[in-house]
């Protein structure tokens, strides 16, 4: 809402200037987002009257003399469709400044001479979407009639001498979103008297019979209904648009303006029919599927059984609380108008503005409430207006087709209540004062007080409401600061945390930088990087297809931060992500994962070595070296097939047998479907956290280190190409006895030599005794036993 | 010439020959030549038989003197050859210093991260619990138990993504209070606790707008909490966050499942104040939101209103990232360019 400084003094003196207004209201109530002086910027803008002026030949250009009232008319060459002659305007003289810091000056435009320029409204700051339609195009055109004279400055006229406040409510303050809201906010935040006068309506019709209205009240609790008659539909006075467009709406004519003009100034949307639609019939109802509607904005409507609709009987004229219908609109030849005010649902009037996109200023008062209070006045002020401003009679008596009871709330809280919620010590008689400000009637007895809450008010219904209403006009400023004096606790994380939390430290550590990615993306990658694919879970309405489906892998974030960086060039880095993959197996899971990705090299290229490429045994290493510093041990490597990982360059990674998550290349055929990804070398893992938390060892056994030597011992062994390492390993660990104490491969190779289908493998073992000393028998007898085995298990030939 | 003239000679001689050689191969062969088993010298311990016993004694002891005299004067020969070596070879050595050294990546937390990390050590080390809730939540515990009924307008404000009628990614962590709320045994202590995760809404991204973000709530619940415990809660976040020369105001604001409910500024650090676009000509800087639990949200979590009352806080992480760090643009925060990340690797990992 935004609220005119000027015309708020007309309910309440804030003896405060705007800045200082917008400071109190915002830290006591509402939020003042800007506070814009709307003449900020101009000057030298006065107005002038059109004498002459003719058109320029072979152009849309006019030639003009316009009085201004020097002593001679200025010559000015303006090229808006609108002049004419006879006409009050807006003139930038020379030396002016308009809109945008423009400067106007003296000129030649095509050779002719021009003194000043003639001026739209959008050209001196006002906004688009304010300017009446007539001017949209083309100059400002003062209403005949208009107080005005020629040589005046433009400003106090059109209103821009003014302040206006953005009030930036939270939904429960609607009650602000009109000018005598407004005004008791200002009135409780700065202590002055709030005055607002009530309608006094004088009747000259017949009385008003002419119509039979059926109600649902369930969709409309209070429905008024007035008509006037012999209305002249035209252009409203000035000083009506100016109210309407510091309020940022558009003048359109003298009726719809005065249903606005009163919503503004009570919170009620109103609205104007033209009465020769209707034969006698009125209808509030719910729309009947298949109805249609076409609104004032051109929009059509197909309406849902959601919709509550004003009918003429049959048809819907109006999308009731949002928007009026085309074909019940107040046109010039209108002569007749039936003023509705109304309470409509505002849960239903909601629903019906977000279901047809089209969130009005009645909308936006419905569904937040307005005050009950308001609508007979309301209904008699426009009808005064119409009377007033548009020449209109007003038929005698009113038509209520539906008046639901609203009960005025009672609050009961305590003195020592309050202070005890705000940790405060404010007296009783500072209470009362509060509330006296707030206009609340308060009864004191003892203790306890007894607040009759004004229906302006529909936001306060308990204690805790009151509570806000008196620490923020006594001002949380005021209040103490101070943290709480509680028994002490012991905080912290939780087990599962304090682990995963080990991980990405150890990660980080590695060199690797945190990567966050979206939780949503497509089906396809969702699924990705993921050897068993679960259910996966799906928004009912995404934004768009990319995020439509909650990840089951994290590697799929990298890799789409790898795109992104690898478009930029960057292509030397390690990235990893700890966070969550989701599914729905057996109903709604999340579990915590921990992705890698490694791009480029392992050393950055340096003036000394030559690089070395990241490569499937550097991001492994990485891996074992984090699983041997969480104290985890009985980790296999299996080939496996996992999709979008590489298929002869991809282990799937599993501990007492249990698969914990894969390590390997990405598989280019999957990256080259994305450009900057053509070609890329990535090598990345994807780890379950929750499982791996099962098998992190926490605390420590110490022993001492080892008194005696270790011996070590190589071995040489030709196998078939197809024996796998981990094969190998394990028949000598399981034959290499109990002082076998590591196991390292230092050579393959299958080149020169070797035959063919054959590769040889060499292994350093170290045999240790920590209790005494080895001897060399002991050690003989295993190798005896660990090459026997080899050579029978996988012939093994010894070399 | 006598033995005594011999010996002289010899000493003159292996002392010139001692003196002469450079190099340690050298130096070996003189040590044999001086005093090996077949030098002159040791050759004459051998032939002392000849001589008359009181010359034997006289002679053995010079021998061995000049021995001794020999063996010194090669070892202190050969320690100075070491040296000299060591040092030629030292100076061989001479590296460019100022040629740049070997580089490994380094790691770095994610500026969320940071933050969120920086703000849990605040909280753990005054007691409160970190807790973690789901993100696939239930419209029950995001909306109902969080005083938002079905058809709150409030719901309009988080655009939601609903998975179906019931199941929806949650548009806040508050439904993490709920779920603490119901189970705290109040008998074992006031509730303290700080909710941190992704929460999620329906919104396009753009520079300020994010479908997903990270929030951290914070509730304490006990027989006397008052707003004078919040406002010293936020304050202490503002000044630990912004620096302890920062002003705050509380501000009236709303949120559903807090009354009353407010929202904390702190002074713009940019222009102290001053007004600038940053704080958008107001001085001020808008940091959270916060308030006291709404009644409902106690009693609907099955806890007592009328006995016990209590706070809570909800920090945007990116917001305050985008503060803290001067970020223009939320979607810098979820596209990973490394060249962004690894600014962020002199923050305390």
């Amino acid at each position: 809402m935004l609220v005119s400084y000027n015309w708020l003094k007309y309910y309440v003196d804030p003896k405060l200037s705007p800045a200082d207004l917008a400071e109190k209201l915002t830290r006591t109530g509402v939020e003042i987002a800007e506070v814009k002086e709307p003449m900020a910027g101009m000057k030298k803008l006065v107005v002038g009257e059109i004498l002459t002026a003719e058109d320029v030949p072979d152009t849309h250009l006019h030639k003009t003399t316009v009085d201004v009232g020097e002593a001679e008319p200025l010559n000015i060459v303006c090229g808006a469709p609108n002049v004419e002659v006879g006409t009050k305007v807006i003139v930038a003289l020379h030396g002016a400044k308009i809109a945008g810091g423009h400067k106007i000056k003296r000129g030649k435009i095509r050779g002719m001479e021009s003194e000043g320029m003639l001026c739209g409204l959008q050209e001196i700051g006002f906004s688009e979407s304010v300017v009446p339609k007539k001017y949209a195009d083309g100059i400002f055109v003062y209403p005949e009639h208009s107080d005005v004279k020629v040589g005046d400055e433009v400003f106090e006229s059109l209103g821009m001498t003014d302040h206006i406040l953005d009030f930036d409510i939270t939904p429960n303050r609607a009650d602000t979103l009109s000018m005598e809201g407004a005004a008791y906010e200002v009135g409780a935040a700065t202590g002055s008297e709030v005055k607002t006068e009530p309608v006094v309506l004088k009747e000259d019709g017949e009385k008003f019979d002419d119509l039979k209205i059926r109600c649902d009240e369930k969709l409309a609790p209070r429905f008024y209904m007035r008509k006037v008659t012999g209305v002249k539909v035209g252009e409203s006075p000035l000083w009506m648009q100016t109210r309407l467009w510091n309020a940022g709406i558009r003048p359109i004519n003298n009726v719809v303006d005065i249903t606005n003009y009163v919503m503004l100034i009570t919170g009620q949307p109103m609205h104007a029919y033209d009465a020769k639609v209707f034969n006698g019939q009125m209808e509030i109802r719910l729309a009947k599927a298949g109805e249609k509607l076409t609104l004032l904005n051109d929009q059509e409507l197909e309406l849902d059984p959601q919709d509550i609709v004003i009918t003429d009987g049959q048809k819907p004229v109006m999308l009731a609380g949002v928007m009026g219908g085309k074909n019940s609109e107040v046109e010039d030849d209108t002569t007749d108008v039936y003023l509705e005010a109304a309470v409509f649902d505002s849960t239903l009037v909601r629903k019906a503005a977000l279901r047809h996109a089209n969130r009005t200023e009645a909308s936006s008062r419905f569904e937040k409430g307005v005050n009950w209070d308001n609508v007979e006045k309301a209904i008699n002020m426009a009808a005064l207006l119409l009377r007033n401003e548009a020449g209109g009679t007003v038929l005698a008596g009113k038509i209520v087709a539906s008046d639901t009871e609203k009960q005025v709330p009672v609050v009961k809280t305590t003195v020592s209540f309050i202070n005890k919620s705000l940790g405060s010590d404010i007296s009783a008689d500072e209470m009362a004062k509060i509330f006296k400000q707030l206009n609340f009637e308060a009864a004191f007895s003892g203790d306890d007080i007894a607040v009759t809450i004004p229906l302006r008010r529909w936001d306060i219904s308990i204690p805790a409401d009151l509570v806000e209403e008196v620490g923020r006009i006594y001002g949380y400023d005021n209040l103490v600061s101070q943290t709480p004096v509680l028994p002490e606790v012991k905080g912290g994380f939780s087990e599962e945390e304090t682990k995963r939390r080990r991980v990405k430290r150890f990660v980080q550590g590695q060199g690797l930088l945190e990567a966050i990615s979206y939780t949503l993306t497509t089906e396809e990658k969702a699924t990705l990087y993921t050897k068993e694919v679960k259910p996966v879970i799906k928004i009912a309405m995404p934004l768009n297809v990319a995020r439509e489906a909650l990840r089951q892998n994290l590697m799929t974030g990298l890799v789409d931060s790898a795109s992104y960086n690898y478009a930029r060039k960057e292509t030397e880095w390690a990235i990893y992500e700890q966070g969550r993959v989701y599914d729905k197996q057996d109903g709604f899971q999340e579990h915590e994962h921990i992705a890698a990705l490694y791009s480029g090299h392992v050393y950055a290229t340096n003036w000394e070595h030559a690089e070395e490429k990241i490569d499937f045994y550097y991001v492994k290493g990485q891996l074992e070296e984090l699983f041997a510093s969480l104290g985890i041990k009985n980790v296999e490597y299996r080939p496996e097939a996992i999709p979008g990982m590489h298929k002869t360059r991809t282990a799937g990674i599993y501990i007492d047998g249990q698969y914990l998550g894969f390590v390997g290349m990405l598989d280019q055929l999957v990256l080259h479907k994305d450009k900057p990804l053509k070609g890329a070398e990535l090598y990345g893992y994807e780890l379950d956290l929750d499982l791996l938390g099962q098998f992190q060892v926490s605390g420590t056994e110490s022993k001492p280190a080892p008194k005696f030597p270790a011996i070590e011992r190589d071995l040489s062994i030709l196998v078939s190409e197809s024996t796998l390492n981990a094969t190998v390993e394990n028949i000598i660990a399981e034959h290499g006895g109990k002082y076998l104490n590591n196991v390292q491969v230092i050579d393959v190779y299958d080149g020169v030599g070797i035959p063919e289908g054959k590769k040889s493998l060499a292994y350093k073992l170290t045999f240790l005794n920590e209790h005494d000393t080895l001897t060399d028998d002991q050690v003989v007898k295993a190798m005896d036993e660990i090459t026997s085995q080899l050579a029978s298990q996988i012939s093994a030939e010894i070399r | 010439m006598d033995i005594y003239e011999k010996l002289k000679a010899l000493r003159e001689l292996g002392l010139a020959k001692i003196k002469e050689t450079t190099d340690e191969k050298t130096l070996n062969q003189v040590r044999v030549e001086l005093i090996g088993k077949k030098s002159e010298l040791i050759g004459m311990l051998h032939s002392l038989g000849d001589l008359a016993p009181e010359e034997r004694k006289e002679v053995g002891q010079k021998v061995n003197e000049i021995r001794d005299l020999f063996l010194e004067l090669l070892a202190k020969t050969q320690k100075e050859m070491a040296e000299r070596i060591l040092q030629a070879k030292i100076e061989s050595e001479r590296i460019d210093v100022t040629l740049p050294g070997k580089h490994h990546q380094v790691g770095a937390s994610h500026p969320i991260s940071v933050i969120l990390e920086d703000l849990e050590n605040l909280f753990t080390n005054m007691g409160y619990h970190v807790v973690q809730g789901p993100e696939v939540e239930t419209d029950h515990y995001v909306f109902e138990m969080m005083n938002l009924p079905k058809d709150h307008p409030a719901r309009d404000m988080q655009e939601t993504f609903y998975i179906n009628s019931e199941r929806l990614l949650r548009s806040q962590t508050s439904g993490d209070q709920a779920r603490v709320l119901e189970k705290w045994d109040f008998s074992k202590g006031p509730l303290k606790m700080v909710g941190p995760g992704k929460v999620y809404r329906r919104d396009d991204d753009d520079a300020t707008h994010s479908h997903q973000f990270m929030q951290m709530e914070g509730l304490v619940v006990d027989k006397n909490i008052s707003m004078a415990d919040l406002k010293g809660t936020l304050e202490l976040i503002a000044k630990h966050e912004f620096g302890a020369d920062r002003e705050t105001r509380l501000r009236p604001s709303y949120f559903p499942f807090t009354e009353p409910s407010v929202e904390m500024d702190v002074s713009c650090f940019n222009c102290d104040g001053k007004g600038c676009s940053i704080c958008k000509q107001t001085g001020w800087i808008e940091v959270l939101g916060a308030g006291m639990v709404h009644p409902n949200v106690l009693e609907n979590a099955g806890v007592d209103s009328s006995i016990y009352s209590g706070f809570a806080f909800g920090v945007g992480l990116d917001r305050f990232a985008i503060l803290k760090y001067g970020v223009d643009d939320i979607r810098d925060f979820y596209t990973n360019d490394v060249r962004f990340l690894k600014q962020f690797r002199k923050e305390e990992q």
